[in-house]
């Protein structure tokens, strides 16, 4: 019988994680994975804790503390969470793409429709350190982009960052063949050629000076390094920055190519389109996780288990009139006793979705609970965004508690109990 | 069969779209989310046209990618097959559709025929009906069915099917009797069924109906021994993914959940072997390094790669993914005149990484992929289970 060490449920940022730290300390893990995970088309930087309900924070660490105990920061604790940030800084460090930021300060980072999010670790070229002493801002659009309009960032940004700077828009003309709308992915395909890359420097030189700052949507370059960014950056001499935009934003695609060849070089086996259906467990104890896609199952073997599957957006909670289930193990989802109070009719509501904050329950170890505290599986762990009590969107804590849970899972997983 | 109303568990995410190797090659195709479940919306409806569908190769990674389920490359494959029978088909796809018929009848004359159609007459006639100038797959002077005739099996009471398909059968033989070879060291006695073309290059062609006489006779042909409890084994993971998987989501047969339910990938089965204690695994030792590539298809039947884990066992060979995406060739599509810039396209990163990486050969499964990989990188290639065959030394 083939038995690993861990086998990892969930290809996103907890999923991922989690089979990171667990390879780097040298264990024997399998990575289910189905889909791409949200990772792949989200904005792949990392929000620790932008607002503690509708007050900005301004240091995730400390503002920790005033979150509810059964908040997955809380239950993991300050220090890990510490730890948790520090191993996925390194890590990023190690494979060319370093990110930049604190876990002890908010960086505000500019989008495309011209507001400010709140992130703490984010690649070079979302760095907006410098942005509001800049007395010129060029905001860069290209020829029939959708989804892009600069007026909208000036207009947000001469609100938020101080309406006496020069703002100036500027066009870049791909010339892309073909029929299709033109999206960030394509023009970051473009810029990941040469001729891409020398066609924007010679369209844009003209309109910039030396040291202002550059806005792009994300676009440069599909790949997790920096060598559109410096090469256009040094050419131009400029400050050049991408904004966040909605999906699909090729920064989290950058990110999650850099995790899965990661975990790959660590040995990790990854098993894509794995459809788990089941788990066979025993007296608290899981033996075994089963897939089926079609034609046959498939039995996966470990000491212990993660499940990062994701929440009702990824797929690792379903939703239906009144009720939420976990597929997998059949866990326990608590939800508010009548539909009509799962969500709130004001869109951005003072207190957020009741809905986001649905999910599953665990101990210290992240091992699921029942309704009333039992630990129901001592060797399975949860990651990510099925675990309850908190609210990704309203916090902006999403790949944050995804990465802390990912990490703190994985060690909880050691020697996991037979 | 698949549902229609699987279009509704697609959330527009975008996952398949950043991920297909078409559209990143291409702007002449608007994506598999729109061809797709967006398109499917409307085509419930009216009969819509979008002859962009043409581009999506079935290569399936859309599939791979999506958190949802949603069958996206084979509603694509309904939405060509409705499209064709509106607008018409192309001679040129009706002789890649029926290359299985081709090598059945080029076969007994093979030198002949590869005589026939690699002359200069015969490529300005191909290139007329739209088959780009490219060397075309070489039928073997004796094929695999007349090679396996005459080979003495030792009988063994562990048996299983073997399914060749039209590469193995026709043009690569000696894949098919490296298997025979392994699965005799390891005691087994292998059957080969009177089977045809499973119907890979007819569903990506667009002839629906007629892949559907091909499942249904491969089907009942297979079904009979695994009646028995016979294991299936493909050695061609576009077969593989036809039996097990395509077969069910385009058509309604009946046994056809079974022959699915029996299927394993060689490699896979052998693996499994293995894992049990029971693979002869007196391998001598093949010092080299080799580079895997990992077929479309095989990435798609979520059993992970089986070959790389497998090989891994022989001592002194050292193996390791390429992990760069399609090689381009998508079966037939890489043969069409128009599609071959784009097929060469998609599989630049991969070509680049044999290039910088030089094994000694790469490793892989698919016909196509390593004609593709040989054409493009001048490297060469195998078969994983040639190389395990080696090892049996």
């Amino acid at each position: 019988m083939k038995e690993s060490d861990v086998v990892v449920i969930g290809g996103g940022l907890a999923g991922l994680t989690a089979a990171a730290v667990s390879a780097s300390r040298g264990k024997k893990v399998t990575l289910l994975a189905k889909g791409a995970g949200t990772l792949a088309f989200g904005g792949g930087s990392i929000d620790l804790l932008g607002y503690c309900g509708e007050q900005p924070v301004n240091n995730p660490l400390q503002a920790i503390d005033n979150l509810t105990t059964e908040h997955p920061y809380r239950i993991v604790g300050t220090e890990q969470v510490r730890q948790a940030v520090d191993f996925f800084i390194a890590l990023c460090r190690q494979e060319g793409y370093a990110l930049e930021g604190s876990i002890n300060h908010t960086m505000w980072l500019p989008t495309v429709v011209g507001t400010l999010k709140p992130s703490s670790l984010v690649p070079r070229s979302m760095n907006p350190n410098g942005l509001k002493q800049a007395s010129t801002i060029v905001i860069v659009n290209f020829t029939g982009l959708k989804d892009f309009y600069p007026k909208m960032v000036v207009q947000g940004l001469s609100r938020l960052t101080g309406a006496n700077k020069n703002y100036l828009e500027a066009i870049v003309e791909t010339n892309l063949p073909g029929s299709r709308d033109i999206t960030v992915l394509d023009v970051a395909r473009w810029l990941d050629t040469s001729e891409g890359q020398q066609s924007f420097i010679e369209q844009l030189q003209s309109a910039i000076t030396p040291d202002v700052w550059v806005l792009v949507p994300p676009v440069l370059g599909t790949r997790p390094n920096y060598q559109v960014w410096e090469h256009l950056q040094t050419t131009l001499r400029c400050r050049l920055l991408e904004l966040v935009a909605p999906p699909p934003a090729i920064t989290g695609s950058r990110l999650r190519s850099l995790l899965v060849r990661y975990v790959k070089k660590l040995g990790v086996k990854v098993v894509e389109q794995s459809n788990v259906t089941h788990a066979i467990c025993d007296n608290g104890h899981c033996q075994a996780v089963v897939t089926h896609n079609v034609g046959r199952e498939h039995a996966y073997f470990a000491r212990s288990f993660i499940l990062a599957t994701g929440g009702i957006l990824g797929g690792g909670l379903i939703a239906s009139p009144g009720k939420v289930t976990e597929p997998i193990f059949g866990l326990p989802v608590e939800v508010p006793s009548s539909g009509f109070t799962w969500g709130d009719t004001d869109l951005f509501a003072a207190g957020g979705q009741p809905f986001a904050r649905i999910g599953i329950k665990a101990d210290s170890s992240l091992r699921p609970l029942d309704a009333v505290g039992r630990v129901l599986l001592t060797n399975v762990h949860v990651a990510g965004n099925m675990l309850a009590h908190y609210d990704y969107p309203q916090e902006k804590s999403g790949n944050g508690v995804a990465l802390v849970s990912g990490y703190h899972a994985a060690l909880s997983a050691e020697g996991g109990e037979r | 069969m698949i549902k229609r109303s699987s279009i509704d568990q697609c959330t527009g995410c975008t996952s398949c779209v950043i991920e297909c190797p078409v559209t990143a090659a291409t702007r002449e195709f608007r994506g598999p989310k729109l061809v797709g479940p967006a398109l499917e919306r409307f085509r419930l409806f009216a009969n819509d046209s979008e002859a962009s569908l043409e581009y999506c190769t079935n290569c399936k990674t859309c599939d791979i990618t999506c958190p949802s389920n949603v069958p996206v490359s084979t509603l694509n494959m309904l939405a060509k097959a409705a499209y064709y029978k509106k607008h018409g088909h192309k001679l040129r796809d009706w002789v890649l559709a029926h290359n299985g018929l081709f090598a059945k009848l080029a076969s007994p004359v093979a030198l002949l025929a590869n005589f026939g159609i690699s002359n200069a007459i015969t490529q300005k006639i191909l290139s007329a009906i739209g088959i780009a100038e490219r060397p075309l797959p070489v039928y073997a002077a004796s094929n695999f069915y007349r090679q396996f005739k005459k080979f003495k099996q030792q009988a063994f009471k562990n048996k299983v099917v073997f399914y060749p398909g039209c590469y193995i059968g026709y043009n690569d033989p000696q894949v098919g009797m490296d298997l025979v070879t392994i699965m005799q060291a390891n005691q087994y006695e292998v059957i080969v069924p009177d089977i045809i073309c499973c119907g890979t290059p007819i569903v990506s062609n667009g002839y629906i109906e007629l892949a559907e006489e091909h499942a249904r006779h491969n089907i009942t042909e297979i079904k009979r021994y695994v009646d028995q409890g016979y294991p299936v084994l493909t050695a061609c993971t576009s077969c593989g993914l036809m039996l097990k998987q395509e077969y069910l989501e385009l058509f309604n047969i009946d046994g056809a959940a079974e022959v699915a339910a029996h299927h394993y990938e060689a490699s896979e089965f052998l693996l499994e072997l293995y894992d049990q204690g029971v693979l002869n695994i007196k391998f001598t030792a093949m010092p080299g390094k080799y580079l895997y590539h990992a077929p479309c298809h095989m990435r798609a039947q979520g059993i992970g790669l089986p070959s790389l884990e497998l090989l891994s066992l022989i001592p002194g060979l050292s193996i390791a993914e390429a992990d760069a995406g399609c090689c381009g060739i998508a079966g037939s599509y890489g043969f069409k005149k128009e599609k071959y810039d784009v097929a060469m396209k998609i599989g630049q990163p991969l070509f680049e990484k044999v290039i910088t990486s030089s094994p000694d050969a790469v490793v892989t499964e698919c016909g196509t992929c390593r004609l593709q990989i040989e054409y493009a990188t001048k490297a060469k290639t195998v078969h994983p289970l040639s190389l395990l065959r080696a090892a049996y030394h």
